[in-house]
């Protein structure tokens, strides 16, 4: 090197010292310069920094929940539950509470596509209205295909188009099927009507495969009514319903039953036959079938105590729901509930206001799938539906959409190039939900309304527009709307209702509820049951495929957002995967363990997806989850942070999860998830799953336990007999303490506490994602996921509660406790974690300096440290940030701050109403959309607050209260009503 | 050079030095204090004129600050409530008219528009014909430049301070005296809760007040 420019280390920490100098002299120069850009013209409601509520529906889960969408500076921010709505009412599910990310989604289609090109909407129209004149001239058949559609304005949209045509259909199918329970009613009764379901008014309720708490058809709606029936506030008398759970796989729901059996899909109509036989029996009634010819594995003792419950029940207060997709067991159901009175006036089943969430046909389906292969149909509309995804032969379907022989003209309207909108030709792109205005009647007489509340962000339109554009009658779907209501909803209202009346109180609120006119039960047709032996696929099947869905993603359409993507089904804690589940036993004979990658094999179609051992499973039943498998879904590689030893979430050119939709079975037209036989053998590779199971833990690890350590009382339980003879029961006694503190903090003005009914919390989830809404909680990806990284400020711990007969749990949502003798706050060198005069532990971002010592220092493991900046590139997606809320740099440490913002915002509402803060001023995240209302959050100083009285509970307990940390959240003890019980410990 | 000529230059030397930069020494502070910002901001609009000669109140303009966290500047419609009748200041009215007269034509004095308020009337397309104006036609937003920032991990409360009785003076100075707006406060920590302990401690213009000085009642 040239010694002129050789520099030795004098020279270089000179320039070091000199230019560090000089930076930070110009550091303490001008401020870097920001922009305040107001309105030209502000409207009168908006105001910079202020929320605004508009009501609206949910998109995204299936109750389609009435929400408000919380508008701020421009944009929706958080979707929160609409707390006079009929339906749901109380809460959100997690898919309701994730589909604001949606909205923000940068890969939704922003313009029309024509044969795989961006095309214009001039260009899409012209094409398809000339396509449209030769099928009217030479009268071709025309069909649209959507998922359930009950909206007035959609239906007569759809009715208005296809007016014009000779042969022309609607059809609507679900992509998970409730077609036979329909076909059911449609032959006993004579109405093609799914019954609305009363589980507030039910005493007994027996669940077959219904995951009514999880996913079956309106969970929101059915949690609610669920809990109405089972209250603990009053007195030991009051009625608390009795819940018996036969399914095939573990469900939410079953992990929530008073008494649960893992049964096989075959021996359902066994177990329905014989338990109608012996209410029969008891009543001198006959059943429509040769009796006694029940074939189950299932004790005769577990069946005559279920016949006992149903028939000392009153008539008219007991529930038998089914949710497999078969005729047969649908129509021995209905017989069942006809015969103990459920279908009467006042009764637990109401087909005068039928439940509208399901009116998909397969039979129709299935002769429209005929009809493609055959090349009989013209033009193909499918609008907000993804059937190459959803149906078996999917495959076949997306070829037909291509192959313009067989089918001239195929429309796909859809938000996003999904696997059915990449095989058509035409691709028109049909704005959010919360871009458009819609209808819906999901209930008879209870009509919802959607609003816009943001411009469309890309060049989209309604479906309703499209269908009126290519009839020739341009409308936008507003005044469509207003026609359609004019029409169909006025009439119905009550007398002297003015229009506009009727439109702005619904608009303003979100539904409008009419009355129906009251119809006199149908007569019940007992010869149209059927009872045929066995399920589908005999009962000889070594091993039966059961397909679910959870909570998070469901059928499929949450598999687009992260959020529910990394949210940890709260049945098997795992995230961003499906799995096949199989019993322990049936596990440890084959010799496979968690993790093993495993072949299914069913008459050819064959998936590999990693095995999960869980108990819950019958022995002869493998479990896999529908909804995964999405195409696309290779986006989320790199959601987690990029470090040296980071892996994707999932593999380029891949999918999050596995399809499994392909092996839906046919019983006849019937799409039913369950009872195909496979065979099962081991790939010999190896999957790790995302499992946060063992993440966090409260017990103490084995090997450090002593030997006669007794367990932690953590998720306590009681039964209902031992809980009527004493409010207390089950109780653990706590270690008599010292106090390592003395108290000295008087909580003058508020002392914030929260507690959490475990008897309410089903474990939906739906908290864990409005948490993550509200507080700007980043997705760290499956990696992290693994490496217990996860950053959800509330977790929902799964105790299972497993004897030889049955496997239930009780899920405890866990958050920080804000202990007022909290153990996080001494330990921390550079007080960011300290306690505030209202009893919160108080989390300074700009403080800390991430030694993570609180962390250690935390009994209930409910810290979460920033190991990097998450990515936060899509700028599209940031929208959804909630902008009363920090985003947290790397190297900060973060939890629950029960909603500070929130607190603050209700003080703020308190005083400038001249008053002190009410329960309603503050509700944090979690406890307002929780539909079981399991949280309650509050001033443990006021006596009349919602929280004093449940802390005063004598069901109320502390977690680890033996640690004396003093913690704010309150558990009240879960109470199942089953005869002989044990607690968790 | 003998060791100790050497020493005494040396020393003269950074006294020289010391006395050079003494102004920007002293006028240096702790880095994200921008005490005395004054940005030039795209319309001279004058504090002074509007709030101190004319008297007009604060939240006229600055409506947001009693129910909102921002007190807000104030969008171009609250503007052109009375821009939409006063087209020109009184000093540019008269000077006007002298040079009118010096030049023995006749003025319409319904035609004279200030040059600043040109500016925001381009912004809404105002047409002082016919009185009328629509944002939609006109050059955009006006981007003005923000002088009172926090940092984002602050949740600064516009409400709670109003509600209690504090003056916009005590934060903002004179204000009504500005010609061009100036930050004048620091708005560091420290003198948030100094105010908080003194308000705490001597209550709010005689009345007693209670303003928290936990850290979540700005950190969140």
């Amino acid at each position: 090197m040239d010694s002129r420019f050789a520099s030795d280390r004098r020279d270089f920490l000179k320039w070091a010292g000199f230019s560090l100098t000089s930076l930070a002299v110009s550091g303490c120069g001008r401020a870097e310069e920001h922009e305040a850009v107001p309105f030209l013209d502000q409207p009168e409601e908006v105001k910079p920094g202020r929320a605004t509520w508009y009501a609206t529906t949910a998109p995204g889960c299936p109750s389609g929940c009435g929400v408000l969408a919380k508008y701020r500076d421009g944009r929706p921010v958080k979707l929160e539950p609409n707390e006079g709505h009929p339906l749901t009412g109380t809460g959100t599910c997690a898919a309701c509470q994730a589909s604001i990310l949606g909205l923000y989604d940068s890969q939704r289609l922003q313009a029309p596509r024509m044969t795989g090109q961006t095309s214009t909407w001039d260009a899409i129209d012209a094409a398809i209205a000339a396509k449209l004149k030769a099928i009217r001239a030479t009268g071709g058949a025309v069909r649209v295909l959507t998922p359930t559609v009950h909206g007035p304005t959609r239906r007569r949209a759809i009715g208005d188009f296809l007016a014009a045509f000779g042969d022309a259909r609607h059809v609507m199918y679900d992509p998970v099927s409730s077609s036979a329970l329909r076909d059911a009613h449609a032959r006993v009764f004579g109405r093609a009507a799914i019954p609305w379901m009363h589980f507030d008014r039910a005493r007994v309720i027996v669940s077959f495969d219904a995951d009514f708490l999880g996913t079956w058809i309106n969970p929101v709606g059915f949690a609610r009514d669920y809990h109405a029936g089972r209250r603990l506030e009053g007195k030991a008398g009051e009625p608390f319903s009795r819940h018996i759970q036969l399914e095939s796989w573990l469900s939410l729901t079953g992990c929530n039953a008073d008494e649960r059996h893992a049964v096989m899909p075959s021996e359902r109509i066994e177990i329905l036959a014989a338990v109608a036989e012996r209410v029969a029996q008891h009543a001198g009634a006959e059943v429509p079938w040769p009796a006694g010819n029940a074939q189950t594995r299932l004790a005769p003792a577990v069946l005559d105590r279920m016949a006992a419950a149903l028939t000392e029940a009153d008539p008219g207060t007991s529930l038998i729901v089914c949710g497999a997709n078969h005729p047969a067991e649908q129509t021995i159901a209905a017989w069942l509930n006809h015969q103990l009175g459920n279908y009467t006036a006042g009764g637990t089943l109401d087909l005068a206001a039928p439940c509208n969430h399901r009116l998909g046909d397969d039979a129709m389906l299935a002769a429209l799938l005929e009809e493609l292969e055959a090349g009989r149909v013209a033009a193909l509309f499918i609008a907000d539906a993804n059937p190459v995804y959803d149906l078996p032969g999917g495959e076949r379907l997306a070829a037909l959409l291509a192959d313009s022989s067989k089918l001239p003209l195929a429309v796909v309207m859809s938000g996003s190039l999904d696997e059915t909108a990449s095989a058509a030709p035409y691709v028109c792109p049909v704005p959010h939900a919360l871009e458009q205005w819609d209808d819906g009647e999901p209930r008879g007489g209870v009509i919802t309304t959607t609003q816009p509340v943001i411009r469309s962000l890309g060049a989209t339109r309604p479906f309703v527009e499209s269908l009126a554009t290519w009839a020739g009658r341009p409308a936008d779907a507003r005044s469509q709307m207003q026609a359609a209501w004019r029409k169909d909803v006025l009439p119905r209202a009550a007398a002297g209702t003015s229009f506009d009346s009727l439109w702005h109180r619904a608009v303003h609120d979100g539904y409008t509820q009419l009355s129906t006119p009251a119809a006199a039960t149908p007569a019940f047709d007992a010869s149209k049951v059927i009872r045929r032996g066995s399920g589908p696929a005999g009962a000889s099947q070594s091993l039966a495929l059961v397909l679910y869905t959870k909570v998070g993603v469901g059928d499929g359409r949450g598999a687009h957002n992260p959020w529910l993507q990394e949210l940890p089904d709260p049945v098997s804690k795992i995230s961003w995967d499906n799995y096949a589940v199989l019993a322990p036993d049936r596990a440890r004979t084959l010799g496979i363990e968690t993790g093993d990658v495993i072949a299914l094999d069913a008459g050819g179609k064959r998936i590999e997806l990693a095995a999960l051992v869980q108990p819950g499973v019958p022995h002869d039943a493998v479990a896999v989850a529908l909804g995964y498998g999405r195409a696309g879904t290779d986006r989320f590689a790199n959601v987690g942070p990029e470090w040296i030893e980071s892996t994707p979430t999932v593999a380029e050119k891949s999918t999050v999860g596995v399809r499994a939709s392909g092996l839906v079975a046919l019983d006849g037209p019937y799409r039913a998830l369950d009872g195909r036989a496979v065979t099962l053998e081991k790939a010999g590779a190896r999957h790790e799953l995302a499992s946060s199971q063992l993440h966090h833990s409260l017990e103490v690890p084995k090997h450090l336990a002593g030997p006669n350590t007794d367990p932690r009382p953590i998720a306590e339980a009681v039964t209902l007999a031992a809980w009527r003879e004493d409010p207390a029961a089950g109780a653990h006694t706590p270690h008599p303490k010292k106090p390592l503190w003395d108290p000295d903090h008087p909580y003058e003005d508020h002392h914030w506490h929260m507690a959490i009914d475990l008897s309410r919390c089903t474990g939906c989830s739906s908290c864990v994602i409005a948490c993550q809404a509200e507080n700007n909680v980043p997705v760290v990806g499956k990696d992290e996921m693994r490496r217990q990284r996860d950053m959800h400020w509330i977790r929902i711990d799964r105790y299972f509660d497993t004897d030889d007969a049955s496997t239930t749990a009780v899920h405890q949502p866990m958050m920080c406790q804000h202990c007022d003798n909290a153990p996080c706050e001494t330990v921390c060198p550079v007080l960011a974690t300290v306690h505030s005069s209202e009893g919160l532990n108080q989390q300074v971002y700009n403080r800390c300096v991430g030694t993570r010592y609180c962390s250690n220092n935390c009994p209930y493991k409910v810290r979460r440290f920033n190991w990097f900046d998450y990515p936060r590139d899509d700028t599209l997606e940031n929208m959804a940030l909630n902008p009363d809320v920090t985003v947290r740099t790397r190297g900060v440490m973060e939890k629950c701050t029960f909603c500070v913002q929130r607190i603050q915002e209700g003080k703020q509402r308190a005083k400038s109403g001249g008053r002190p803060v009410r329960d309603a001023d503050v509700q944090p995240a979690c406890m307002q959309s929780c539909t079981a209302q399991a949280i309650t959050f509050g001033d443990g100083n006021d006596p009349e607050s919602g929280v004093s009285a449940r802390m005063q509970d004598p069901r109320a307990y502390r977690v680890l209260e033996d640690v004396g940390v003093e913690p704010s959240v309150h558990y009240l003890r879960r109470v199942r009503n089953r005869e002989k019980g044990h607690g968790h410990g | 050079m003998p060791r100790h000529v050497r020493l005494i230059v040396l020393a003269l030397a950074f006294v020289g030095v010391l006395v050079t930069l003494w102004p920007r020494l002293a006028a240096s502070r702790i880095p994200g204090n921008h005490q005395g910002y004054a940005p030039s901001q795209p319309i001279d609009y004058s504090h002074r004129l509007h709030a101190g000669e004319l008297g007009i109140d604060c939240q006229y303009c600055h409506f947001g600050a009693e129910s909102s966290r921002h007190a807000g500047i104030p969008p171009a419609n609250v503007c052109m409530n009375c821009h939409r009748s006063v087209k020109v200041g009184m000093g540019e009215k008269l000077a006007a008219e002298d040079a009118a007269k010096a030049e023995g034509r006749r003025l319409d004095p319904t035609t004279l528009i200030s040059k600043q308020l040109q500016i925001l009337y381009d912004h809404v397309a105002f047409d002082p014909k016919t009185g009328s104006w629509d944002a939609a036609k006109g050059q955009g937003p006006i981007r003005w430049n923000l002088i009172h920032r926090v940092p984002d991990f602050v949740y600064f409360d516009h409400r709670a301070h109003v509600r209690a009785g504090v003056d916009c003076q005590k934060c903002h100075g004179a204000i009504e005296s500005m010609e061009r707006v100036r930050q004048y406060s620091n708005l560091s920590m420290g003198w948030c809760v100094n105010c908080h302990r003194d308000a705490h401690a001597n209550g709010i213009k005689g009345q007693p007040a209670s303003p928290s000085i936990d850290c979540s009642a700005c950190h969140y």
